[in-house]
């Protein structure tokens, strides 16, 4: 792109903390040869609140509420994988009632999630009226778990032993409608955008990542499985009651944008197709174990790992048989994810770079905690 | 392979390298000498039976007579989890690093060396991080640290 | 030549009396025909800057109830008056000036832009008669005027001092400039059948019944339409060609550094703009003014709102192109058709193959 003679200079831009497409805080330092992007550095800490070291002084019931805004997209999988690593601990026997609707809610907020990576991808983009469209849908999913928890966002809703409340008999139904209205909306999405010459001019071969790249980075969830590798921790290492269910685990080839766009959305009818088996399975019953509020595990450590719509989410929890932690280590997908950009995102445009770091869904509370 | 299968295998083969722990509560837990720990992950990495390809977690413990560091590693090829754990002293506080084997392992290790003052050698790029760029109150996530603003929770009864 | 040259261009006759009133005060001469020109060019400002207002409401509205909302709902029924209160809070907000810019070139590209952008309305007739100077060069003229947003362009990228105005104005000016030639390559296609430069002239051609349009005059009538709405969806700086402002990118471009009225100067002159393409379209293509029962500018309004109406739904529905693909759409795609298009109707209009 030079001409013989002419003297270029590489120069440096800065995608600030405050960027409307680096989606949270997210500071990228760009070296630029004209309109393609040479390297790209992250800087990243802008939100950091310090959870691991505020956790060691906390009981482990008043460590969900701190882990909650871990990360707050889906906040119901940072409570859950705390309560999963607690009763691992004390090895504690979750009612069937509880499971249920534990997945329910999982799968819920899995759903959303996926909804808001679909709105801001497209607006990334340059679509603008799909973010309004998923945000729509998403807004009926808030009304059911606000039914449920009285919570939008942050929901503390997954505890030790179970949840916190029982489902009011109105949430059954109200669920049932959501999922098909749901169902049908995902149709016109991909109505909407899949065919359009534009979008896939700008999403097919961008930002290609191969399988063994995607292993070796520790990436997870969709972004493994758009790349060919099929691994999804519901069913290659169980937790939860999630081998009762019957669905699919979608994956995509080429590990580019355009895969990793429609594997999300796939997903979402997968999480459909569970929601709707569960709802015909809840039965009666505790939802909740009994569990002191003075919480002493026996002395022990574990691993705990669960797929969060982001990847892998995992909380290593280390107790002395005292009430308070002695070590709780969370693990973020988006942490290497955003370890990966540098890797794929060089000699590319900065179109081609937002497009990339929308399609990699990163959210910044996870990397920082 | 189950658990039980595998924990057989690494007795078997990597008896020296590995020993049991029996505080793990799900998975097994291993524990290694910090001198062995590149050799070994690469073992493990890549012995044809376990494929641990996959780095999960690397987390820095101060218990408070010592630091430790355990590393999760997983195989998405057999679906297998482990996890093993390296222990030294505070005034030993510097191990190598395992970015040769699991390129996933450099922002973990920047983030040890950051909030708890691990030395990491053969680390490209050790960096400030998470903190801000001029901090100087040392090293955070330390039991024994200390700040001037620093409140700690009142004990409660419940 | 040069006193030909210098002849005043003739009064258009529905305006003929405001003339012989300036003449019945006493004011005489050259100096009537001045000041008759001078409260024409004053009142299409002001209808213009009505017309500007209305469209920035009706954006709002439009891509609110695209994007299943309502849109401004709260200033007046539906919100009729948010533009004046837009426009009455960029007045009172303080004009930030960044220390190190092009004080020169900062201070006149919103006011080269503005001025570029109504600069064109004096040769687009909104009715019978109702045009302000029907020059003989009449579309070369606009064509001419509306490049000057380029240097506007350019102006507030450069003067900003800031990389992103800079890759901002840079790209606008390389878009503007590589869709001007299959823009004019399809307005010549009309040209060539009205064969005058003339506004009046390629109305002219048109009337009679409505088949008689330009856009139905089979086989580059409709051809040259399409080629002209997607050129000037790129000269209008819209989605899907609206890198200059891609907000996701490079936070809004070229405008970044202004605030305040320098900040409403350049968005209005994007909406007028906008008005501009289609107001030409509709003339060119659509018949103009022409129209049965209904007064001829409530057709031309009709008619370029109808225009507008298309590139405001482009806006909402398309995603954005890369830089490098835009350019490559229009040398690649567009300047080969419309060039074909071009001597596909010289050959027809010559062979007599028309009707």
């Amino acid at each position: 792109m030079t001409e013989v003679g002419l003297r270029t200079e590489e120069f440096q831009v800065n995608m600030g903390p405050h960027h409307p497409s680096t989606h949270g805080v997210c500071r990228l330092l760009l070296t630029m040869d004209g309109e393609k992007v040479v390297k790209v550095e992250p800087y990243i800490g802008y939100l950091h609140r310090s959870i691991e070291k505020i956790c060691e002084n906390r009981t482990y019931h008043q460590c969900i509420p701190i882990l909650d805004p871990f990360e707050y997209v889906t906040a119901l999988s940072c409570n859950y994988v705390f309560a999963l690593s607690a009763e691992r601990l004390a090895q504690i026997e979750v009612p069937e009632r509880a499971e249920f609707l534990r997945v329910i809610m999982l799968e819920l907020n899995r759903i959303a999630s996926h909804l808001i990576f679909f709105g801001t991808t497209a607006m990334d983009i340059g679509a603008l009226t799909p973010f309004l469209y998923g945000l729509r849908e998403r807004e009926m999913i808030m009304d059911l778990f606000e039914m449920t928890c009285g919570q939008r966002l942050t929901y503390n809703y997954i505890r030790i032993g179970g949840v916190s409340k029982d489902i009011l008999p109105a949430f059954v139904p109200k669920c049932r409608e959501t999922i098909n209205i749901i169902k049908d909306k995902v149709d016109e999405y991909e109505a909407l955008l899949n065919g359009n010459p534009i979008w896939k001019a700008r999403t097919i071969g961008i930002g290609p990542l191969s399988g063994e790249k995607a292993i070796a980075f520790g990436a997870s969830g969709p972004i493994l499985r758009a790349s060919g590798v099929k691994y999804d921790l519901r069913r290659d290492d169980p937790y939860s009651i999630y081998d009762r269910f019957e669905f699919d685990i979608p994956t995509r080839q080429n590990g580019d944008v355009f895969d990793r766009y429609v594997l999300r959305l796939e997903e979402i009818r997968q999480s459909i197709r569970i929601i709707g088996q569960a709802l015909d399975g809840i039965p009666e019953g505790d939802f909740k174990a009994k569990v002191s509020l003075k919480f002493k595990p026996p002395a022990g450590e574990a691993y705990t790992r669960i797929e969060n719509s982001r990847g892998e989410m995992g909380v290593y929890l280390i107790s002395d048989g005292t009430e308070k932690p002695v070590r709780v280590k969370t693990r973020g997908g988006s942490y290497n994810h955003l370890q990966l950009i540098p890797e794929i995102a060089t000699d590319c445009l900065i179109a081609d770079l937002v497009a990339i770091f929308a399609s990699f869904d990163i959210i910044m509370p996870e990397v920082d905690r | 392979m189950t658990k039980d299968e595998l924990k057989a295998y690494i007795e078997s083969n990597f008896s020296g390298k590995l020993t049991a722990l029996d505080t793990g509560r799900y998975d097994l837990l291993f524990e290694t000498k910090k001198g062995d720990l590149v050799e070994l992950a690469r073992a493990l990495r890549d012995d044809e039976s376990l494929k641990f390809d996959y780095l999960c977690n690397i987390g820095a413990i101060d218990t408070r007579e010592r630091f430790e560091i355990v590393y999760s590693i997983a195989s998405t090829v057999n679906l297998l989890r482990l996890d093993f754990k390296i222990a030294f002293s505070y005034d030993d506080a510097e191990v190598e690093s395992v970015q040769t084997v699991w390129p996933a392992a450099n922002w973990y290790e920047r983030e040890i060396w950051e909030l708890y003052g691990i030395d990491i050698k053969n680390h490209d790029d050790l960096k400030r991080f998470l903190l801000p760029d001029d901090w100087n109150q040392g090293h955070p996530m330390r039991k024994d640290w200390d700040a001037p603003d620093f409140v700690r929770f009142p004990e409660f009864e419940v | 030549m040069t006193l030909a040259l210098m002849q005043p261009v003739e009064l258009s006759p529905t305006f003929l009396w405001i003339q012989h009133l300036i003449e019945a005060i006493g004011i005489g001469g050259m100096w009537s025909i001045v000041i008759t020109y001078a409260i024409l060019a004053v009142v299409t400002f002001g209808v213009l800057a009505l017309l500007a207002l209305f469209l920035v409401w009706w954006e709002r509205k439009f891509a609110g109830h695209i994007q299943q909302r309502f849109g401004p709902m709260m200033t007046g029924w539906h919100g009729w008056y948010q533009t004046i209160m837009d426009a009455v809070k960029l007045l009172q907000k303080e004009d930030i000036l960044v220390v190190t810019r092009d004080r020169m070139v900062f201070f006149w590209a919103p006011i080269i832009a503005f001025v570029a952008a109504f600069a064109a309305y004096i040769v687009i007739p909104f009715g019978n008669g109702i045009i302000v100077a029907d020059l003989n060069i009449g579309i070369l003229y606009i064509i001419a005027i509306t490049t000057f947003t380029i240097i506007s362009l350019l102006m507030a990228g450069w003067g900003s001092n800031n990389k992103y105005a800079l890759l901002g104005g840079m790209r606008s000016a390389a878009q503007v400039v590589s869709y001007e030639v299959p823009m004019v390559a399809s307005i010549l296609t009309v040209v060539l059948f009205a064969g005058s430069l003339s506004m009046v002239d390629i109305v002219d051609s048109q009337s009679g019944w409505f088949y008689n349009w330009n856009i139905f005059r089979l086989p580059f009538g409709p051809i040259a339409f399409i080629t002209y709405i997607i050129a000037a969806t790129a000269e209008a700086n819209r989605t899907p060609f609206d890198i200059p402002e891609a907000e996701q990118e490079l936070v809004a471009g070229f405008n970044i550094e202004y605030s305040g009225m320098q900040f409403a100067m350049f968005f209005l002159a994007e909406f007028v703009n906008m008005f501009t393409v289609s107001a030409i379209a509709t003339t060119l293509f659509l018949g103009g003014w022409t129209g049965v029962l209904l007064p001829s500018w409530m057709w031309f309004l009709g008619k370029t709102f109808a225009v507008v109406a298309l590139l405001m739904l482009f806006r909402w529905t398309f995603p954005r192109l890369r830089v490098d693909q835009l350019m490559e759409f229009s040398w690649k795609y567009l300047v080969p058709i419309t060039f074909a298009n071009l001597i596909l109707a010289g050959w027809m209009k010559y062979a007599g193959w028309y009707w």
